[in-house]
């Protein structure tokens, strides 16, 4: 029969059922986490796999205990700005070491990467005090301000920059360009890609940030959703379809993200392969 | 002549100029931190007040048996999980390059995805799914492959295995794509020409795929270490604050509990964080000499 001329080989059918089981094991919290949103809680720990009618009823106990809307908009608000702030004074950086090479730049940047092996939590307990001592404790600014400036990203974007020609740069400035007019007009336009990977890396580091959001924020009503979820983790009685809501608005959004951008996206979590 | 070394100058000036932004916010959220843990880690809070202790915490934290039990806890998910992770990924990326021609793309998407989550968006999802009575218990019951439920997180054994597991589940996807990377750029006429030799499937993968995929199996292993070490969300939400008993604990959930839970301590949170630079600074050296003696 021509409809089965390419017959799976025994072997290849049970690789076949084994990456299947693999991907249904991938998927399934996914597809679970969105069914939890319409069930009361019980059977949301129980495991019943089939839609509820709960949904309104969990909807408003979240809103009721916190503001789910709220939770959304500061995490979201802290991204982009982190973002915002971050690509342009990390690009301007990482152009600033590889354009312009000096000695001297060269030695700062050799500290920046020592630095690098330095665990986030090593670096989180004196900066608490810092930024007490600042008074920004439960501020957003407390959460933005220190992940703004990324060696990693830096030395990302300076590698990439390593493909930008020179010459290019020079034809401008025999036109009467300034070097930031350089930067700005010529030099990002031309890398619109990387600067989406990285856009996109920090976004997602932002979003999804847990310890240093969990020290410096105390008051609900300044809380991100990764915080919101982990304190009705920490309630007596934990409502689970109202939480199932958290997890679907903390993932969908990056989900969605990823598989708009897919390229990006992995090109920017790969970033250091080269 | 003059001209040229003041248009020198200029570019320099520049360059110093691109990097200032990021330099004023490296010297105060890095440098100064670093040089204030300096004199952090030579004071002991009690309450509000707080006294000069010198190296005392560092003997304290020689004799703090939950200290060490956190550190053996970093270094068993370390050499249970990387190394069962690392090759679970390359499995499934050579069948996925050689074996399974069909659907490629889609299994690739499918076993990324598990790495979008946030990680405390899936320490929730993993920790309902795990309850005594939450859904893996009983569908293994319903199957009959257990007769009474696993206490996923109340038995100090099974609650590593948890972290293992979830672990697992997130990352393997993400490391698999490295493993797709790297044999994508294996020539393939080298297997042609195996192939004409006669070497059975096997033998290629042991002879050719192997050896060349070892810097990608070193680069999985080196970002998977690090982030190892610095455990913090799934102890901490999953296995509820690194219970049962401290069995899941790990040192940087240790430093947290120290500065923000138990004693709010911070002299003490920082002597333990010097340990974690110290663990980090061991294993980048020993990356570097690795990787460098590959070359």
């Amino acid at each position: 029969m021509a409809m089965v001329r390419r017959r799976l080989s025994p072997a290849k059918f049970i690789l076949m059922i084994f990456f299947v089981a693999g991907a249904v094991i991938s998927l399934f919290p996914f597809i679970w986490m969105v069914i939890g949103t319409t069930q009361n809680p019980n059977d949301v720990v129980m495991g019943k796999l089939a839609i509820g009618d709960q949904f309104m009823k969990n909807w408003e106990w979240i809103n009721k205990t916190y503001s789910v809307l709220l939770f959304f908009w500061n995490s979201f608000k802290i991204a982009i700005v982190t973002v915002g702030l971050g690509i342009v004074i990390n690009a301007l950086a990482a152009f600033g070491f590889e354009k312009y090479p000096s000695k001297g730049r060269d030695r700062v940047f050799g500290i920046l990467l020592l630095t690098l092996i330095i665990p986030q939590m090593a670096i989180v307990i004196p900066m608490f005090r810092q930024i007490a001592s600042m008074r920004l404790l439960n501020t957003h600014t407390a959460i933005i301000l220190p992940s703004v400036m990324s060696v990693f990203i830096i030395f990302f974007l300076r590698q990439n920059f390593k493909m930008f020609p020179t010459e290019i740069m020079e034809a401008a400035r025999v036109d009467g360009a300034g070097e930031t007019r350089i930067f700005f007009s010529i030099v990002v336009p031309a890398m619109k890609a990387t600067f989406a990977s990285a856009s996109i890396y920090m976004f997602l580091m932002q979003w999804n940030s847990y310890l240093w959001p969990l020290m410096t924020i105390l008051s609900d009503e300044m809380k991100t959703l990764p915080i919101a979820m982990s304190s009705i983790m920490r309630m007596y009685t934990i409502e689970y379809g109202g939480l199932m809501i958290l997890v679907c608005i903390s993932t969908f959004p990056i989900l969605i993200l990823f598989l708009a951008m897919q390229r990006q996206f992995v090109q920017g979590l790969m970033g250091s392969v080269k | 002549m003059k001209k040229s070394s003041s248009y020198h100058r200029y570019l320099n000036r520049t360059g110093w100029r691109f990097i200032t932004p990021a330099m004023i916010l490296y010297i105060v959220f890095m440098l100064y931190p670093i040089m204030y843990s300096l004199f952090l880690v030579t004071q002991k809070w009690r309450g509000m007040s707080r006294e000069f202790v010198g190296l005392g915490n560092f003997v304290r934290m020689a004799q703090d048996q939950i200290f060490w039990k956190a550190l053996s806890h970093n270094f068993i998910f370390m050499l249970i999980q990387i190394p069962l992770m690392v090759f679970l990924a390359m499995i499934l990326a050579v069948i996925l390059n050689q074996g399974i021609r069909r659907f490629r793309g889609l299994f690739r998407t499918v076993y990324f995805l598990p790495c979008v989550t946030s990680l405390v968006a899936y320490s929730v999802l993993f920790r309902i799914l795990l309850q005594s009575n939450g859904l893996l218990n009983n569908l293994m019951l319903n199957l009959h492959l257990i007769d009474t439920p696993i206490g996923w997180l109340n038995n100090p054994f099974w609650a590593k295995v948890t972290i293992i597991l979830a672990l697992t589940w997130r990352w393997t996807g993400y490391n698999m794509v490295f493993f797709l990377v790297g044999l994508q750029n294996i020539d393939s006429e080298i297997y042609e020409a195996a192939e004409v030799d006669g070497a059975s499937k096997i033998r290629q993968f042991f002879n050719i795929t192997l050896p060349l995929l070892i810097p990608v199996i070193l680069f999985s292993m080196v970002t998977s270490t690090n982030g190892t070490m610095q455990l913090f969300d799934e102890p901490n939400i999953l296995t509820n604050e690194g219970g049962p008993a401290n069995a899941t604990m790990t040192v940087a959930l240790y430093i947290y509990r120290q500065a923000f839970v138990l004693n709010s301590d911070f002299g003490y949170a920082s002597a333990l964080s010097y340990v974690m630079v110290l663990v980090a600074g061991v294993l980048a050296f020993i990356q570097i000499k690795v990787l460098k003696e590959r070359k």
